[in-house]
């Protein structure tokens, strides 16, 4: 699903953010990412995203490499791609629903569609009765399940996460890692950067480490309970 | 693929093409309406400085065609030999409305030219004491209307016909003044062609300010509907729509202001023409030319608009500043 051949990203400057990393990782499959911050993780799943174009190296996800396509098919890279932030990024001045059914109304469904896809992505993260209800009104982790509810309701084979349970206490993080390995056993693809190495020890996923823009580790996901 | 396959995809496309406008177009009406005072404020400039161009291209139209009713000002006057009999005159009359159809042919004969000047001059019994009439025949033609030039063309054609007539000893036409006329006329027309520029430079310029602004206060917004995979048109849209709805609100408050002015002015200049004896309507803007100022208002914020969100876009693109903090 995501292939990096010795991918480099130099930013303009000269800080290199990413030195000569390969790595693949499978359809379907759950996998985290650490390493301190400025390891370069955000600028890894920048570069799946296209937010970035690497310096050096290839960046295949889904089967398109990234590296050499256009610009102009950065929107459709986003749009199969759901993307989890850890500030939200949530319009304000938009309803719960409002911001679920974004994507949607990108793609240019029906209303009735639109409708009836947000309020099952809601009932997926458990906040169907907040549909109404404004971002702001909502605490950290609903509104950090707002996010989830936007990046899932368009069904992308490919989820990313920044640092989604950031500002979350460790029960409300587990509730949130439980609902990505949900999300992962529908066949969805799902990376997640965060440092919360306890949390992410008990998931017993594969485990990408990031050093200073190396990939310091690959530990593999380990089945025994 | 098959081609009713192809078939069903393309109408899809175009399908959530319309949705996505559709949603564009309302929310950005809504957006305007949301901001009353500011879109009031907006719409008020563009209306003026709308309005300031077309008043002029109005008054140039209602002067054009004021002076052009007037026949006798482009009339030549032609003043037979002496000797000259009536019937050589009726003859060359028919002549001349064979050859160029002119608007007016008016005969005034020695003894209607003696009556005039005597009523005119005030000389009355004194002029009692000639033993012959000394005027001659006199004849007033004037062109077919048209326009400035063409009147002007058909004034020449007809000087040039009439001193080739033998019985003809002078033609006189205030020449000057008819030029003088058309000279003005097209500086009115070239200040009219600059105004619309200039003034359509000022439009362009408030929209893309106005959306500069109002892409600024959405930066976020903008982000993340980029970061959720809104392409380029998806984002451009709501403020292309904006820009629009500027354009075509401001046109139309030009049209009601120019209407407005046209009424008010009417009873003054009806009574100001009243003393040169004319009677005069006012000619609007009309239905035809009031459409073409809606379309170009509208294309003018239209384009405003996409000036300021294309220079904004490409910070969005791909190793922009999108969604970096």
């Amino acid at each position: 699903m995501i292939k990096f051949e010795r991918v480099s990203k130099l930013y303009p400057g000269g800080s290199r953010a990413l030195a000569d990393v390969s790595f693949s990782i499978e359809r379907g499959s759950m996998v985290f990412l650490t390493g301190h911050s400025g390891a370069g993780k955000s600028t890894l799943l920048r570069l799946v995203m296209m937010l970035e174009r690497a310096s050096r190296g290839q960046v295949i996800v889904n089967g398109r490499n990234l590296s050499t396509a256009p610009d102009r098919v950065a929107p459709m890279v986003r749009r199969n791609t759901g993307m989890i932030f850890q500030d939200h990024k949530l319009l304000r001045d938009k309803t719960v629903a409002d911001n679920v059914g974004l994507p949607l109304l990108i793609a240019g469904l029906k209303y009735s569609d639109i409708r009836k896809r947000v309020r099952a992505a809601l009932d997926k993260v458990g906040l169907l009765d907040k549909e109404n209800a404004w971002p702001l009104t909502l605490s950290g982790g609903e509104q950090q399940r707002v996010g989830i509810a936007r990046a899932i309701v368009a069904m992308p084979p490919l989820l990313l996460a920044d640092e989604p349970t950031g500002n979350l206490d460790p029960n409300l993080s587990r509730e949130l890692f439980s609902l990505f390995e949900h999300v992962s056993e529908q066949g969805v693809t799902v990376l997640i950067a965060s440092h919360d190495l306890n949390l992410i020890r008990q998931m017993r996923k594969r485990v990408l480490v990031l050093s200073a823009g190396r990939l310091a580790d690959d530990i593999p996901a380990s089945d025994d309970p | 693929m098959s081609s009713t396959k192809w078939l069903s995809q393309l109408r899809r496309k175009i399908r959530a093409w319309i949705r996505r406008h559709s949603y564009s177009f309302f929310s950005s009406l809504g957006v305007l309406l949301k901001h009353k005072i500011g879109t009031l404020m907006t719409v008020l400039v563009l209306g003026i400085a709308m309005f300031l161009p077309l008043g002029l291209y109005i008054t140039l139209e209602n002067l054009d065609d004021m002076n052009l009713r007037q026949d006798e000002w482009s009339a030549v006057t032609v003043f037979f030999k002496p000797g000259v009999t009536q019937d050589e005159v009726g003859r060359l009359a028919e002549e001349l409305e064979k050859r160029m159809q002119p608007e007016i042919v008016r005969i005034i004969s020695p003894e209607e030219g003696m009556a005039d000047f005597r009523e005119a001059s005030g000389f009355g019994d004194s002029l009692e004491m000639l033993e012959e009439n000394p005027l001659p025949w006199v004849m007033q033609v004037s062109p077919k209307p048209g326009s400035t030039e063409q009147v002007e063309h058909g004034v020449e054609e007809l000087t040039a016909y009439l001193q080739s007539v033998d019985s003809v000893e002078v033609t006189q036409f205030d020449y000057k003044w008819l030029q003088r006329l058309g000279r003005m006329m097209e500086l009115g027309e070239a200040a009219v062609s600059i105004l619309i520029f200039l003034f359509g430079v000022a439009v362009v310029t408030v929209v893309a300010n106005t959306i500069r602004l109002d892409v600024a206060s959405h930066a976020e917004e903008i982000e993340i509907l980029a970061l959720v995979g809104a392409g380029n048109a998806f984002v451009r849209q709501p403020f292309l729509y904006s820009g629009l709805w500027y354009g075509v609100i401001g046109a139309l408050l030009a049209i009601v202001l120019l209407f407005l002015t046209i009424l008010y002015l009417d009873r003054p200049l009806g009574l100001l023409l009243e003393t040169y004896g004319t009677v005069y309507d006012m000619r609007g803007l009309g239905v035809y030319n009031s459409l073409w100022v809606l379309l170009g208002g509208g294309f003018l914020g239209w384009l405003g608009a996409w000036i300021s969100v294309q220079r904004y876009l490409r910070l969005l693109r791909v190793g922009g500043r999108l969604g970096r903090r």
